[in-house]
Order: structure tokens, then C-alpha cells, then sequence
């Protein structure tokens, strides 16, 4: 309710009184008169404040006078006592409308503070433990938008982690906002609220408050970001743990291939091995292949370095399945000698959206991997089928089985199931598969069926969206 | 072309131009060597070569630049030396006038075939063009524009055959996307790989006996094609 309508019913409030006294003026005492005049402005003073108070007691003061003091309908004051019963009434009166209006305002006080702190303690409740400094802006901007009820509000943070939040969704008002509060941590300022509101004006009070959420914004905004330096701290140590874990796997497998072809190149070079004899053609052999597998292995080291750095950016184009595998059995032929491979691709599978250098490192991967560890003489499979939005690929073996627990950790780095000696490799390549899925969004996971253990793998079939094209493939005529 | 073919390798490691070297000499090449680009560049106009081959990693320039500056003035065969994973970079080489590329490390077998079909295809584009390209039972007639397995004719649609004619007339080569669908598209088609892959597969379906595991058409991964013909 406005001042002024205040004022307006303080006035007819104290005209009724005076109205109902006037009737029983005859009945009763002048000093009754009096008291009765006190109960209209505690009344008015304990509901419309200290300011009213005041002018009700001196409009009071007048009316007693005028009304109920002979000689009536005049100001003047004929007998003593009367003009004491004035006096008196009006320090009352003023008295009694100072001490009801300040309890009234601190009673008003204590109640904005205690909305204050409630509003306080729901920000800082809801902004305690969030890890991540986008949902903080946006706790922060629906606080402000709630408490300050204003047009639109606006949030930024500026620097390396910029962000900007707004509410309600939409554009901001074309003229220039009616309160900025800068968000100011220790380090410096970290943004700023922009916060649109004509109507009605923010007061102090609210603007204080505010300020207050921002601070609050800025120590939760601090913390999240220490937290994900902290995170960012581990992370480095692990990688750190892990370069060494790498040395001494890559020190240990290097070795073995160059032992080889040392000895086979020293005892050529010496000229101890027949010209003709066939312990020639095996070093050279040992030779040739051992460079193979060293390159190999630098290959994967360099594939996995590329993932860790997340620089294995997959130029995605829509490829055929069947040409990846098709090209990386050529490539396999002289190694799954001993092995059946049976591939399962039907005809009218789509296009699948991959960077087909990638895939093709997944699948010699996979194969090389159940080629070493599947025994000879049995069939590796790879099937595939697609579904509406997603293609299934999997690769089976008749390989031993693994260990349940294990199941998920042969896609970790260094992770081998059986001890080095008995199988060479870096332990890489699944997790190299494993970056090179991620990277396309897809997934891969291993499993144990009746017959061995199986790769499976999904991969979305959409790119940027659209689907496989569907070519018509005689479109002109022969 | 001498009857010793003279190359210069362009390479500034040491152990690989010693390499390269001594096997070639052996083979009865004339081999010059550069460690720089500059040098290469001036050396293969001074010399005038019959091939080049390059490494991609020079210390001095962009082993792309030296083809490019090459192929301003001569058409002497290129073939570019280059490590694993920087097939847009060999891409690139290739759309700028390179001939073929090999990946290190590379076996000596293929450093071998690769010079023998580029020295071929520069003779061939020199004089005339043989005109039937036969890849065992296949016989591609470019004059009389026929494809048959044995003495049966593989019926083929008009863009199937330019695709196979453009493949069969630069047999051994490596052929990019890019200029393959410019040259069978057209050059606002040069991004649709999806066509070739397409196209491919049916190409293979009608000529290959295991289209699966393709014989004379292969895959080049992240580079292109390569028709492999009888030498």
C-alpha cells in the first residue's frame, strides 16, 4: 500500500472514532475522551509505521481540542486543567506512537534479515558442493532472478573460463541494466550480475543482498575451479606414473627385437653362416620380421601417445565395412596363417561414418590380439549387423576366457592377462582400440560366449547428424 | 632414358641416403644424393634426373613446397618418403604432382616395384600409351573401351568404366580420391569419398575373384587406390 492511501484510511480511521466520541461526548469524562483517542493510533502506528503515528497523534490532538475541549468548535482552552489534559494527551500520544513504531520497525527489521538469511542459506546450500562452475552460474542467476524478481537478469564470468547465464531465456532489454554487481573474488574480479528492474526501484537493502550472492557466487565459482586443479594435479601425477610404467615396458620390449636382430646381423656380418646354408635365410628372416614388430610397437607407442593427448582427432567419411576388413586381412595374411577367419558383413550394410586409417588399426588390432592368444586351427569371426541409428560389429575367438573381474581392465594400459614372457606385445593394443571407439563415439567392451570370448563394438551410423547416404547405384544407363 | 636411370634422393638422414645408396648403386642406378630441399631443388635442375625420390621431412622446407617448385618445370617422377600417420601430408604431396609415396621403414621389394612403375608410367606418357592393361585374368581395352575376364566381356555401367579405364592407365600408381573423383566426377565432387567406396565395391564385385580380398584393386588407407596390373 502506498504512503499516501495510508494516510487517507489513517484519516478516516480517526475521523470515525472522533464521529462515535462526538455521539457520546455528553455521556462521558474529557479524560476518557483522551485514552479512548490512544487505542486509533497504536493502531495506526503499529500497522503503518512511525511516520503516520506522528500525524495521527498531532491531527488527534487538534480534533480533542476542537471537539471535546470547551469551548467546543475552537481552539481556544479556557480552564487550566484542560490545558494540562492537552499537554498531556499530546506527549502521550507522540510517546506512545514513537515506542509502538519502533518496535513495529525493528519488528519489520528482524524479519527482512531473517528472509535475508534464509535467502542466504538457501544459495549457499544449493551452491555448496558443485563441482562445476556453469551449474554454480546458473544456481546463482535462478537465486537472483527469484529474490530480486526482476525483468531479466544476466551472468557472466570473463577470463579462461568464460560463461554467460541469463534468465529468463531470451533476449536482455535493449536499455542498459538497472544494477551491475560485479562477482570479486581474491584474485580479482571474475565477472559480473546484470540485472534489469524498473519498476519497482531496488532499494539499498536489496542491493546489499545481492551483493552478498554474488560474493557467495564468487567464493563457490573459486572453489570449483581450485577443485579442478586439483583434479587436473592427479591427473598429471598419474600420467607421470604412467610415463614410467611405459619406459619399463617399452624398454624391456624394444629390447627383445633388437637383441634378434643384433645377433642375427652380428653372426652374418661375422662370417660364420654359410653363404648357401639355410641358418642365412632364417637370421635375415629373424631380421626382416623383427623390424616388423618393432615397428610395430613404436606405432602403437605413438597411436597411444596420440590418444593420451587427445589429439586422435577421427576424420569420419562414410566408409565400408567390409573394404576395412577386406584391407587389413590383406595385410594379416602371412601372420593368421595357422587361424580361420570367417567374416560375417551383410551386403546391405550402410555406410558407416569412420576415419577408415583408425578402424583399420582397431581391426588389426583385434584380429593380432586373437590371433596370439586364440590357439592355432581355430576360427576368429568377425560379424556385423546395424540397427536404426547404431552398427554392432564383433570380433569372437575361440581363445581362453577371461576372468570376469578382468573383463573391462584389458582395456587399460599395460594390462596383460598373461605374463610377458609368454606373449610379446606392449599391452596396447585394446586400449588403443578403446581411444580409437571413444574418439568416435562409440563404445567397445570385451565378453565371455560358450565358445571363447568376443569383442563387441557400437558405433553411431550418424554423421553430424544425417544419415548413410543411399546411393542408386546404376543411375545411368551401360 | 640411359640405360642406367639416374636418381636423386632427397633426404637429410644419413644412414637412410647410405641405405639407399648402396642398394640402389647395386641395382645398377646412378644415384646423386641432397640433404636439403634448396639443394635438391638446384641439384634436379643441374642434373636433370630420371626420378626423385623425396623425404617429406626436410629440415630446410616443406617436402610439399619441393614438389610443388618442382613440378613447375619438369615432370620427372616423384616419389616421397614418409612416416606413418601424416597421410595428409602425403595427400597433399600427391595432389601436388608426386607420383607414388612409400611409408617408412619400407621394405626394398617395394621401394624397387615403385620406381620400376614410375619410371614405366614416365616413358609411357613420354611415347605412346599401351592400350590394353592386363591384371591376370582381366584385360582392360582402353582403345575399344572392353573389359573381359578370360573371353567373357564384365558388362559395366559408363561411370564403372571411366573409374576402371582412369585405374588401368595409371596401373601400379597410387591414384588420391581427390584426383580420382575429380578426373571420373567432376572437380565439385572432389569431397564425396562415399561415391568411390561405393563405386569401388562394385567394380570389385565384377572383377575380383574374392571381392573381399581384393587382388587388383586395393585400398591405399587414407590415401586412395591402386590398380595393380601385370608388369
Amino acid at each position: 500500500m502506498s504512503r499516501f492511501w495510508q494516510y487517507i484510511l489513517a484519516l478516516t480511521f480517526l475521523s470515525a472514532t472522533t464521529a462515535v466520541l462526538f455521539i457520546l461526548r455528553d455521556m462521558i469524562d474529557t479524560t476518557l475522551v483522551a485514552l479512548l483517542y490512544l487505542i486509533p493510533l497504536g493502531i495506526i502506528t503499529a500497522r503503518w509505521g512511525l511516520a503516520p503515528g506522528i500525524a495521527s497523534a498531532l491531527v488527534t490532538f487538534f480534533a480533542f481540542n476542537y471537539f471535546f475541549i470547551q469551548p467546543y468548535y475552537s481552539l481556544a482552552v479556557h480552564r487550566p486543567t484542560d490545558v494540562v489534559i492537552l499537554i498531556i494527551f499530546l506527549v502521550v500520544a507522540i510517546v506512545v506512537s514513537q515506542l509502538v513504531g519502533r518496535a513495529q520497525a525493528s519488528l519489520a527489521a528482524a524479519t527482512a534479515r531473517e528472509r535475508e538469511a534464509t535467502q542466504l542459506y538457501e544459495l549457499s546450500t544449493a551452491l555448496a558442493g558443485l563441482p562445476n562452475d556453469h551449474e554454480i552460474a546458473e544456481i546463482l542467476t535462478k537465486q537472483v532472478h527469484a529474490v530480486a524478481g526482476d525483468e531479466y537478469v544476466e551472468l557472466s564470468v570473463t577470463g579462461t573460463n568464460s560463461l554467460e547465464v541469463q534468465l529468463p531465456d531470451g533476449n536482455a532489454p535493449v536499455r542498459s541494466p538497472e544494477l551491475i554487481i560485479p562477482i570479486e573474488a581474491a584474485r580479482g574480479v571474475l565477472g559480473e550480475i546484470r540485472l534489469w528492474r524498473a519498476e519497482p526501484a531496488i532499494t539499498s537493502q536489496e542491493k546489499r543482498l545481492l551483493q552478498t550472492f554474488a560474493s557467495q557466487g564468487a567464493l563457490a565459482l573459486e572453489r570449483a575451479w581450485l577443485a579442478q586443479a586439483e583434479s587436473r594435479a592427479r591427473v598429471l601425477e598419474e600420467s607421470d606414473q604412467l610415463k614410467s610404467a611405459i619406459l619399463s615396458s617399452v624398454s624391456h620390449e624394444l629390447r627383445t627385437p633388437l637383441s634378434t636382430i643384433k645377433a642375427a646381423a652380428s653372426s652374418l656380418r661375422g662370417g660364420e653362416v654359410g653363404w648357401d646354408s639355410q641358418a642365412r635365410i632364417d637370421l635375415i628372416a629373424a631380421i626382416d620380421d623383427e623390424a616388423d614388430h618393432l615397428n610395430l610397437l613404436v606405432g602403437n607407442l605413438l597411436d597411444m601417445s596420440r590418444i593420451e593427448s587427445g589429439v586422435l582427432k577421427p576424420k569420419r567419411e562414410w566408409n565400408i565395412l567390409s573394404e576395412i576388413i577386406g584391407g587389413v586381412l590383406a595385410r594379416m595374411r602371412h601372420v593368421s596363417g595357422e587361424h580361420k577367419i570367417e567374416i560375417d558383413v551383410p551386403e546391405a550394410l550402410p555406410l558407416i561414418p569412420v576415419d577408415y586409417v583408425q578402424m583399420e588399426q582397431v581391426f588389426t588390432n583385434l584380429l593380432s590380439n586373437s590371433l596370439k592368444y586364440a590357439p592355432s586351427g581355430t576360427t576368429v569371426r568377425i560379424r556385423s549387423q546395424a540397427d536404426a541409428d547404431t552398427v554392432h560389429i564383433q570380433v569372437n575367438n575361440q581363445g581362453p576366457q577371461i576372468p570376469s573381474d578382468d573383463l573391462e581392465r584389458i582395456f587399460d594400459k599395460f594390462y596383460r592377462l598373461t605374463a610377458t614372457d609368454r606373449v610379446t606385445g606392449t599391452g596396447l593394443g585394446l586400449s588403443i582400440c578403446k581411444g580409437i571407439i571413444d574418439a568416435h563415439g562409440g563404445r567397445i567392451w570385451a565378453e565371455n560366449i560358450p565358445t571363447g570370448i568376443a569383442f563387441n563394438i557400437t558405433l553411431p551410423l550418424l554423421l553430424d547428424g544425417t544419415r548413410p547416404p543411399e546411393l542408386p547405384m546404376d543411375m545411368e544407363s551401360e | 632414358m640411359t640405360n642406367t636411370p639416374h636418381i636423386l634422393i632427397i633426404d637429410d638422414e644419413a644412414q637412410i641416403q647410405r641405405a639407399l645408396r648402396t642398394i640402389l648403386t647395386e641395382k645398377q642406378f646412378q644415384v646423386t644424393t641432397a640433404s636439403r630441399g634448396e639443394e635438391g631443388l638446384a641439384l634436379a635442375a643441374a642434373s636433370e634426373p630420371d626420378l626423385i625420390i623425396l623425404d617429406l621431412g626436410l629440415p630446410d622446407m616443406d617436402g610439399v613446397e619441393v614438389c610443388r617448385r618442382l613440378r613447375e618445370w619438369t615432370q620427372t617422377p616423384v616419389i616421397i618418403l614418409s612416416v606413418r600417420d601424416s597421410e595428409r601430408q602425403k595427400v597433399a604431396a600427391l595432389d601436388h604432382g608426386a607420383d607414388d609415396y612409400l611409408t617408412k621403414p619400407f621394405g626394398i621389394e617395394e621401394l624397387l616395384a615403385r620406381v620400376r612403375v614410375a619410371l614405366r608410367h614416365s616413358a609411357r606418357v613420354q611415347g605412346t600409351q599401351s592400350k590394353v592393361v592386363r591384371a591376370g585374368l582381366i584385360t582392360v581395352d582402353l582403345a575399344w573401351h572392353l573389359v573381359k575376364r578370360g573371353d567373357e566381356e564384365i558388362k559395366l555401367t559408363a561411370t564403372e568404366y571411366k573409374l576402371l579405364a582412369y585405374l588401368a592407365a595409371n596401373h601400379g600408381r597410387v591414384l588420391t580420391h581427390q584426383s580420382i573423383l575429380t578426373h571420373v566426377w567432376d572437380p565439385a565432387d572432389a569431397d564425396h569419398t562415399e561415391y568411390l567406396r561405393v563405386y569401388m565395391r562394385q567394380l570389385r564385385k565384377k572383377l575380383e575373384t574374392d571381392p573381399e580380398r581384393p587382388q587388383y584393386i586395393l585400398t591405399e588407407p587414407g590415401i586412395g587406390y591402386r590398380f595393380i596390373a601385370d608388369e
